[in-house]
């Protein structure tokens, strides 16, 4: 790589060293895993649609002027603002409200909702989609056919296939991750200012708003980018409600033409779109960046834990109490309406009669089915390796960010970023178009090649402000005492931060086991995982199955995830 | 110093070392061209103010910055040197070193941490060794009985110790402390300087030490080299670089000095200067030429009262008592002395109070006249 040669051409040295060797390793890994894929992206958006990527010689602009010719890609980008901004802005908003009510009132059962948000950033966006659709879809939703039956109604009243089903069940998504957010930002905020406030005569009202809300602005704003940057890259709800709703994303436009349901694939086309949602996410993502303006990076380093003195919410606290915990029972449906579904013989809608036909039959059937046990041994190679190889890569980068001032380093820092600027949807077409002829195509690992790429920024980005907390000198003090790099790095930098390490390799964990963007764009009958199967059980349809498929993925996800981000908090606080 | 036979323990020659400009602006030099040799058993402190190169030259010689170009050689062997194009690791030099923060493990045990060099260092020991040894180093800091205590449950002072014998369990030839007394509180800072100086002249090693305080270097060190700005001022013993100043800097940063502007009228050891107050005879540097702009340096604690009846004579000025703070060992006394103030040091039982008129005298030897200009001293490299 030429990294090496940059930092070879600045010292002076004697021979290799290990250091040297890794930055090399390391910059040639990322390179191939990220600049491949795009480079390739952009040459097919070059190439005539009915050639295979990397067998033409020819390059034209064909595509994109077909892009930009049909009066169809306008309405796309239109959905897809209108479906961000809506779903972004009432998410944050709902979770704004709770974490202030968890993070700075007496409401009770505070840390109920958190484990709760916890559990659900982990809950599978696929799952809480399929959820919804069994409880409000037109046809036998269960909430549509006990309104039918309580009161009267010949037509069903609430649809889960419209445009604003699809935003109101995303933004009821967000909430988790924009509450964990924001309650980080609120625990962050020095209290003593609002102190500060109340003692030179501000009353409740005057200190909320003229005090709290302007200095939570700029944090509000630059999640709320994030979070619309999140939506505007989603692709499992756009594409199980918003296809049949008619409502068609940028992302959902990428999948179809990549892997139509009928005739043959125009990757030219959508290399296109893929190029163009690209632009639009490296916008975002500059945005959000002159938002942050790296605080983010050195928040964790002043953050110092405040004890906020809490608001007695006296009356109020039956309104906050009703608002937390209707939200907390309106996310508890789709899952519950999974759970009964799934312990039915046959599709049916919840009722009374119903209940005596409980039974496990079906995930006695799931476990036995063949197919799904290959999915499940697959599921559980791509969660581990993917997350084993994304920390593993992230420590050795975040150690080159924070401590090598040399232009390697640098240009290590920012293509490990670039994932994050990249829709996984985009990087998975990129993916597929660049190992279609390899014989990686059509195993696991190339579902683990995607998510190593798609979850490297989170992994560098954790790993480096983990860093940027160690000493220096903790290590420098190993190097001198005579032990090698990679000896000070493997017994005293590394150990000192591995609590961040588990948290990390949690996080890609859960994520490369909920996601569906991967598995589905390179599905083949030899790298089905859950989610994948999930999805084919759906479509079958094989309601009871995909149900009971769900629930299974959920509580393996919960029963490894939950308990040990509480030792890993605990062993965070000491 | 120079001439003597034996190879140094520690040779620095042209270190230039300077970092990249951040957002644009000038690339920084943090050492310019600094030389100098460091004598086998010698304790040897760089001093100088944040920012002058202390540290950088501390890193450089154990490995955890790369200078751009000069040579770093220990005893006969060159650990870095820009024209053959070597670089000796930092875990390859074989040092010991304290550093600032004593960055003590806390994911490991006292004797843990002692025993680190012994177990994953260059000369690793035998593991029948390793326990006796560590313990020896525990001992030797009075620590033997904290062996098994967790690293994070002991005090500063405790901390220090134990990085100290971290930094010799393995008998490095070289020892490197990089301010490690500043972490400490005033007390026990005391105690400590006396005690790793002790420490260090009983094992017989090679110590570099650095610092900012001049109390501190002047207290340890066998020889001083006081930076600033990325350059070597000034080098010398304690008692050299606190007498004989070679610049105001160093007059003013060893310690409280009288200032006098003047021109020099005669050079050399027996020389005089020309100033508000009249003339002083004094000490010159070398490199100053009659006609020069000078500053004559004298220390609070040279001027002395002299006799009422003797009031003139060379050095010997009348003058007015203006203030006088008690401050129980001395008495921190103002005078004015045509129509300049200059401050001295009377015992704690003078007769002297505001007002009284005086005679000072201001012996020649005690004098010691330097270049006025201060030598440029940007830090950025076009």
């Amino acid at each position: 790589m030429s990294g090496g040669s940059i930092a070879a051409a600045r010292r002076p040295s004697a021979g290799l060293d290990q250091q040297k060797v890794v930055l090399a390793l390391l910059l040639a890994v990322v390179s191939v895993l990220v600049l491949g894929p795009v480079l390739l992206l952009i040459r097919t958006s070059l190439a005539p649609s009915e050639a295979m990527p990397l067998e033409t010689l020819e390059f034209t602009l064909k595509n994109y002027v077909q892009l930009l010719q049909s009066p169809r890609t306008l309405s796309l980008v239109w959905n897809t603002a209108v479906y961000a901004l809506s779903s972004m802005t009432m998410g944050v908003a709902i979770a704004t409200a709770i974490a202030w009510c968890t993070e700075r009132t007496d409401m009770p059962g505070r840390i109920l909702v958190r484990i709760l948000m916890f559990a659900w950033m982990m809950v599978p966006a696929l799952v809480v989609g399929f959820g919804w659709i069994l409880l409000l879809n037109p046809g036998n939703g269960a909430l549509n056919v006990m309104f039918r039956e309580l009161f009267g109604f010949l037509q069903p009243i609430l649809t889960i296939y419209s445009f604003w089903s699809l935003i109101i069940v995303t933004s009821f998504a967000v909430v988790p991750t924009a509450f964990v957010m924001i309650s980080g930002l609120l625990r962050n905020m020095d209290p003593n200012l609002e102190l500060a406030a109340r003692v030179h005569g501000g009353g409740s009202w005057a200190t909320l708003t003229r005090v709290t809300l302007p200095l939570l602005t700029p944090g509000l704003f630059s999640i709320g980018i994030y979070m619309f940057m999140a939506v505007v890259q989603a692709f499992d709800l756009p594409l199980i409600i918003g296809l049949s709703a008619d409502v068609p994303v940028l992302s959902t436009r990428v999948y179809l033409l990549s892997s139509p349901d009928n005739g043959l694939p125009n990757y030219g086309l959508a290399s296109a779109f893929g190029v163009l949602l690209l632009v639009v996410a490296g916008g975002l993502m500059w945005a959000y960046m002159r938002a942050t303006r790296l605080g983010e990076r050195f928040r964790v380093v002043t953050g110092k834990a405040f004890r906020p003195k809490r608001i007695r919410l006296g009356r109020w606290r039956f309104a906050a109490l009703g608002f937390t915990f209707g939200y907390c029972a309106v996310m508890m449906l789709p899952l519950l309406i999974l759970i009964w579904v799934s312990l039915q013989p046959s599709y049916t809608t919840p009722s009374l009669s119903a209940l005596g036909g409980l039974s496990f039959d079906i995930y006695r059937r799931v476990l036995t089915n063949p197919m799904i046990s290959r999915a499940v041994l697959n599921t559980v190679i791509l969660v581990v390796s993917s997350a084993t190889i994304v920390m593993l890569i992230s420590c050795l980068i975040g150690w080159f960010t924070v401590r090598s001032n040399s232009r390697a380093g640098k240009i290590l820092d920012a293509l490990s970023f670039l994932p994050m600027a990249i829709p996984p949807i985009v990087l998975v077409l990129a993916i597929l178009l660049l190992y279609l002829n390899t014989p990686l195509y059509g195993t696991v690992w190339i579902l683990v090649l995607g998510h190593v790429t798609i979850y490297i920024a989170f992994g560098v980005r954790t790993m480096s402000s983990a860093l940027i907390q160690i000493h220096k000198e903790l290590g420098d003090a190993a190097l001198i005492s005579g032990a090698s790099w990679l000896t000070s790095l493997r017994k005293v930098t590394f150990p000192l931060v591995w609590p961040q390490i588990l948290n990390g390799w949690l996080w890609v964990f859960a994520h490369s086991a909920r996601d569906l963007t991967v598995p589905l764009m390179l599905m083949s009958t030899g790298n089905l995982v859950a989610a994948s199967t999930l999805w084919n059980l759906w479509q079958f349809p094989d309601l009871p199955g995909a149900a009971a498929l769900a629930v299974l993925l959920m509580a393996a996800l919960l029963a490894v995830v939950v308990p040990t981000q509480l030792y890993v908090a605990r062993r965070l606080e000491r | 110093m120079d001439g003597k036979p034996e190879i140094p323990m520690l040779l620095i020659e042209n270190l230039v070392k300077s970092y990249p400009g951040q957002h644009g602006q000038d690339a920084m030099l943090a050492l310019r061209d600094v030389s100098f040799k460091v004598e086998e058993g010698s304790f040897f402190t760089l001093l100088g103010p944040s920012g002058c190169g202390k540290t950088t030259t501390l890193q450089c010689i154990a490995g955890l910055e790369n200078p751009d170009t000069g040579v770093i050689q220990m005893g006969d062997r060159a650990v870095f040197s820009s024209r053959e194009n070597l670089l000796v690791p930092a875990n390859r030099r074989e040092l010991g070193m304290v550093f600032q923060s004593y960055a003590i493990w806390p994911h490991m045990s006292v004797f843990d941490n002692v025993a680190f060099p012994l177990i994953y260092g260059v000369k690793r020991a035998p593991s029948h060794e390793v326990r006796p040894r560590v313990l020896k180093a525990l001992e030797m800091v009075e620590l033997g009985h904290l062996a098994d205590r967790p690293a994070p449950l002991l005090s500063g002072g405790q901390q220090q110790r134990v990085a100290l014998a971290r930094a010799l369990v393995h008998e490095p030839r070289l020892l490197l402390l990089d301010e490690p007394l500043s972490n400490l509180d005033a007390k026990l800072r005391d105690t400590m300087r006396t005690e790793i100086r002790n420490l260090v002249k009983s094992l017989g090693i090679t110590t570099l030490f650095v610092t900012h305080d001049q109390v501190e270097a002047i207290g340890m060190s066998d020889q001083i080299v006081l930076m600033k700005a990325g350059k070597i001022v000034q080098q010398g013993s304690p008692r050299d670089i606190y007498l004989r100043p070679n610049s105001v800097f160093t007059a003013d940063f060893m310690g409280r000095s009288n200032l006098l502007p003047g021109v020099l009228e005669a050079g050399g050891s027996t020389g005089r200067a020309q100033t508000a107050i009249g003339p002083i005879s004094g000490v010159a540097g070398p490199e100053l030429a009659p006609g020069a702009q000078v500053m004559v340096v004298v220390r609070p604690q040279a001027i002395l009262v002299a006799p009422a009846t003797e009031a003139s004579g060379p050095n010997r000025f009348k003058a007015r008592v203006d203030a006088m703070t008690f401050l129980g060992d001395v008495v921190e006394t103002e005078v004015e002395v045509g129509g300049r103030k200059l401050t001295l040091m009377l015992d704690p039982y003078t007769a002297l109070s505001v007002g009284h008129e005086l005679v000072l005298e201001l012996p020649p030897e005690r004098c010691v006249i330097v270049p006025a200009d201060e030598p440029a001293s940007s830090g950025s490299l076009k």
